[in-house]
């Protein structure tokens, strides 16, 4: 990604950094050199960059998966998906074998209904799972669980359960599908096993095995993690100095619990300065400030312009949520802004995107700052005007390209329709428009994988196979980009990371094959051998 | 066949209204929503200085709580204790920690608050007053009477304050002295939520009686704004059938916006269930502590003076 040297066959590394790129006759001059081979036949990149993914990706895999797509574990190990509810129950029955207590809860995760064929899953068929243990399958989108009769029993949720959200049978018996927190705190011994999880340091760890299984080098917590809660500063700072722990991790600031008035803020934004200038270290990093604006597209929630949502479920209001009063974002964003902080927002949709990127230009108005990076997160409906205004601001764009793949062909047809989802996650767009862009999973929404993003961004294809706005498509040496270089740009680490040049850190991503050299449709499928994190390898699938 | 008829007294709702909260005290859970600026906040204030029982909040602009400090007796970054025994949680850490911290308190609340923050939707807050030992009251929103018109006709915020007052039992029309005329507004308001109870207010007082519903012996002595109550009483052995029930709920003159009691279905007489009617939302729940239920049916409703009709309970009665 060093345009001056776009191509090398050796790399000289002393201690954490790179020393020299060239070809090995150029070194051999060197005092005390050893010469490694071990990655003689393999591609070395530098090292990929995750910029918008979230730690508990790994804590769920302290749980069996059970959802429709394969997937791998941090340990490597390749969980097949489950394509129909046997598919599901013959999963969930091995693992209540293998439980050694019998009153313990099994949780599940993944479960997504709209893929499986035939009647739903609800507590009646978990029943024959087991009758005397609980069990809690949390869904893909994190938004229901469905729970046996035992989980229900021991929650005390029965016919007389008046909250919304408790789905019920024609007889008015609930079924064992909880939809939305309300209704899943219920079966609080469930979700509060994901939660527990989620906060461990054990999660850190998976995250961290899982990143680099898929060729990451450094990825970006995004604002997942309660920094003020007590030990989780603890728990990072004790992961990330172990040098066994294969990533750099950028825990961005999320801005929690903030109410939005000025003098909160600045209370805020002087804690995250304070993370940035005093907790750092050569695998933790601070500096950017998440804060989430609207909702999601498939789940109708995203703010999106006129003429709103193509085919929404009945009852829904037209548009989708506010998380944050839009005209609270001038004072919130400001404050960020003038702290020296660099701001990522949460903009599924194209209208939370004009209201973040016009609390930027405010900010810019009344107080200039060059090279601020603030990034528009998801970008999915973000128009050329957009681009045109985020170029003139100096925005960064992080792009979710792994969208199209996976709900590609449900935008197309229920969202937004065709013509709006050709535009989607328009990555071209955005180059042609001069804005720095990354293209992300935030996993665990989809897996982490920066070579499967990468086909996504090149390709466009959908889950049925069609090519969804083609004149979308970039190349692979921009998607390469987009994975190294620009990421650690906008997470503020371009000056370390990012490309393959003297005095960078000797971070890699040790490839099989080359993806310069492999068709177009065979990124993914390219064979990710592990990474080097500060001149120390480590190898994908190993402990 | 037994003839039942509904002794009418106004003012024995006081016993009936006692006898709930005796045989069945869940915490009773109210949500406050309303757009930002609204006066939540006010709100919040104004019921903490003036409790008369044990009130845990649940507030998001926790940084805005402005608490006289004679009346502070402790505070962290989280909590602040009052001396009158309430407390104010910011939700900060997410609900269900802050309702796993209210469930352990002691002396456990008696009515819990939960400030939805300005563009929530407080039918989604809601939904957690059914949690396991707590009852959903009413879910009351402000509206700033002198922006209401302006925020609807909003296009980035006008679905979110629409939904948000669709939502409400109890809406307050706030700052009306800053309002030169509120006709206008409460006609917008009637288009989307008529049933709501509409209370006019300065500063976010409303009388709590009013806002809670639970002494209903006192909602006669009325607040300033909404003038005089009256609340008759029904007494009877039976079981009541379902639709007998469903019927009478719906032949309630609209100005009725409280009913309370205890009640046998005809469908399930074995269980005492509790009826509680908020605005026009209403429910059913099978009382907490069945051993100690009281015999028969108990029911009583509150309305403006000379808006309950004396037969009112007419088709509660069983026919020879």
């Amino acid at each position: 990604m060093d345009p001056t040297q776009p191509f090398a066959t050796a790399i000289a590394v002393q201690g954490d950094r790179i020393v020299g790129v060239g070809d090995r006759e150029d070194f051999l001059d060197f005092p005390q050199t050893e010469v490694d081979e071990r990655f003689g036949n393999k591609i070395l990149l530098p090292g990929f960059v995750e910029a918008h993914s979230h730690v508990m990706s790994g804590a769920l895999w302290e749980f069996p998966y059970v959802g429709f797509y394969e997937r791998s574990d941090p340990t490597g190990r390749v969980w097949s998906g489950c394509q129909d509810v046997d598919s599901v129950l013959q999963r969930l029955i091995q693992c209540d074998q293998e439980m050694v207590d019998p009153d313990q809860t099994l949780v599940a995760w993944g479960l997504d209904p709209i893929f499986l064929q035939g009647e739903r899953l609800v507590a009646k068929h978990l029943d024959q799972v087991s009758t005397k243990r609980p069990i809690f399958v949390f869904h893909a989108s994190g938004h229901l669980a469905t729970v046996n009769s035992e989980m229900m029993r021991q929650s005390g949720i029965d016919q007389h359960t008046p909250t919304p959200g408790v789905a019920k049978d024609d007889s008015g018996v609930p079924n064992g599908e909880l939809q939305e927190p309300a209704a899943m705190s219920l079966a609080s011994d469930g979700l509060a096993t994901i939660f527990i999880a989620m906060m461990s340091s054990e999660a850190k760890w998976s995250y961290a095995l899982e990143a680099r299984n898929c060729g990451v080098t450094t990825a970006a917590d995004l604002g997942t993690t309660r920094l003020a809660m007590e030990g989780q500063l603890e728990a990072w700072r004790q992961a990330t100095d172990d040098p066994q722990y294969p990533i750099r991790v950028v825990v961005a600031f999320g801005n929690f619990g903030s109410d939005g008035t000025p003098a909160n803020i600045r209370d805020m934004a002087e804690k995250a300065v304070h993370l940035r200038e005093h907790e750092e270290s050569a695998k933790l990093r601070f500096g950017i400030v998440k804060i989430v604006l609207d909702g999601s597209i498939q789940g109708f929630t995203a703010r999106i312009s006129h003429p709103h949502y193509l085919d929404p479920p009945p009852g829904h209001p037209g548009n989708g949520l506010w998380l944050i009063p839009p005209e609270q974002m001038p004072d919130i964003v400001s404050a960020y802004h003038q702290a020296g902080l660099t701001v990522h927002c949460h903009c599924n949709g194209d209208e939370a995107a004009q209201v973040f990127i016009d609390a930027v230009d405010a900010a810019l108005q009344t107080h200039p700052r060059e090279d601020h990076r603030h990034t528009v997160q998801h970008c999915q409906l973000t128009t050329e005007q957009q681009y045109k205004k985020m170029s003139e601001l100096g925005m960064n764009a992080n792009i979710f390209a792994n969208h199209i793949f996976y709900w590609g062909d449900q935008h197309a047809t229920i969202t937004v329709g065709s013509p709006r989802a050709e535009k989607m996650d328009g990555c071209a767009t955005a180059e042609r428009e001069g804005v720095k862009f990354s293209i992300h999973s935030d996993a665990p929404i989809t897996p982490m994988g920066q070579l499967h993003t990468i086909w996504c961004a090149v390709n466009r294809l959908t889950a049925s196979g069609n090519i969804l706005g083609p004149e979308e498509r970039i190349g692979v040496h921009k998607a390469l980009q987009a994975c190294t270089i620009d990421a650690a740009h906008q997470l503020l680490m371009d000056n370390e990371i990012g490309s393959l040049e003297n005095g960078k850190l000797a971070d890699f991503t040790v490839l099989e094959s080359d993806p310069y050299e492999v068709e177009p449709e065979e990124l993914k499928n390219i064979q990710v051998w592990g990474t080097v994190v500060g001149g120390v390898p480590f190898q994908a699938g190993s402990q | 066949m037994g003839h039942s008829s509904g002794r009418r007294s106004l003012s024995s709702g006081i016993t009936v209204t006692k006898l709930v909260d005796l045989y069945d005290s869940p915490m009773e859970v109210t949500v406050i929503g309303g757009y930002l600026g609204a006066g939540k906040t006010t709100l919040v204030n104004h019921l903490l200085s003036q409790a008369t029982e044990v009130i845990a909040v649940l507030i998001n602009d926790f940084g805005e709580i402005n608490i006289d400090d004679k009346l502070v007796d402790s505070a962290d970054e989280n909590t602040i204790t009052l001396t009158n025994g309430c407390i104010c949680c910011s939700l900060a850490d997410g609900y269900s920690k802050a309702l796993d911290d209210v469930a352990k308190r002691n002396p456990r609340p008696t009515r819990l608050v939960i400030e939805a923050s300005g563009v929530a939707d407080p039918a989604a807050v809601a939904a957690y007053g059914h949690a396991p030992g707590m009852a959903l009251n009413a879910v009351a929103v402000v509206a700033d009477s002198v922006n209401l018109i302006q925020q609807l006709a909003d296009p980035l915020v006008g679905q979110t304050v629409r939904s948000q007052l669709a939502a409400a039992d109890v809406i307050l029309l706030n700052k009306t002295d800053l309002a030169p005329e509120t006709e206008t507004v409460r006609t917008e308001l009637d288009r989307f939520n008529s049933d709501a109870l509409l209370v006019e207010c300065v500063h976010s007082r409303i009388d709590l009686d009013l806002l809670f519903g639970s002494e209903v012996s006192k909602v006669p002595k009325a607040s300033e704004a909404v003038g005089e109550y009256e609340s008759r009483c029904h007494r009877s052995n039976q079981p009541i059938p379902r639709d007998a029930l469903v019927e009478l709920i719906e032949r309630l003159p609209e100005q009725v916006q409280r009913a309370k009691g205890i009640v046998r279905v005809a469908e399930e007489p074995q269980i005492p269930m509790v009826f509680q009617l908020v605005g026009r939302r209403w429910e059913l729940r099978a009382l907490a502590d069945r051993k100690n239920a009281p015999e028969g049916n108990q029911l009583v409703v509150i309305g403006p003076k000379g808006t309950v009709p004396l037969d009112w309970d007419r088709t509660l009665k069983v026919e020879d």
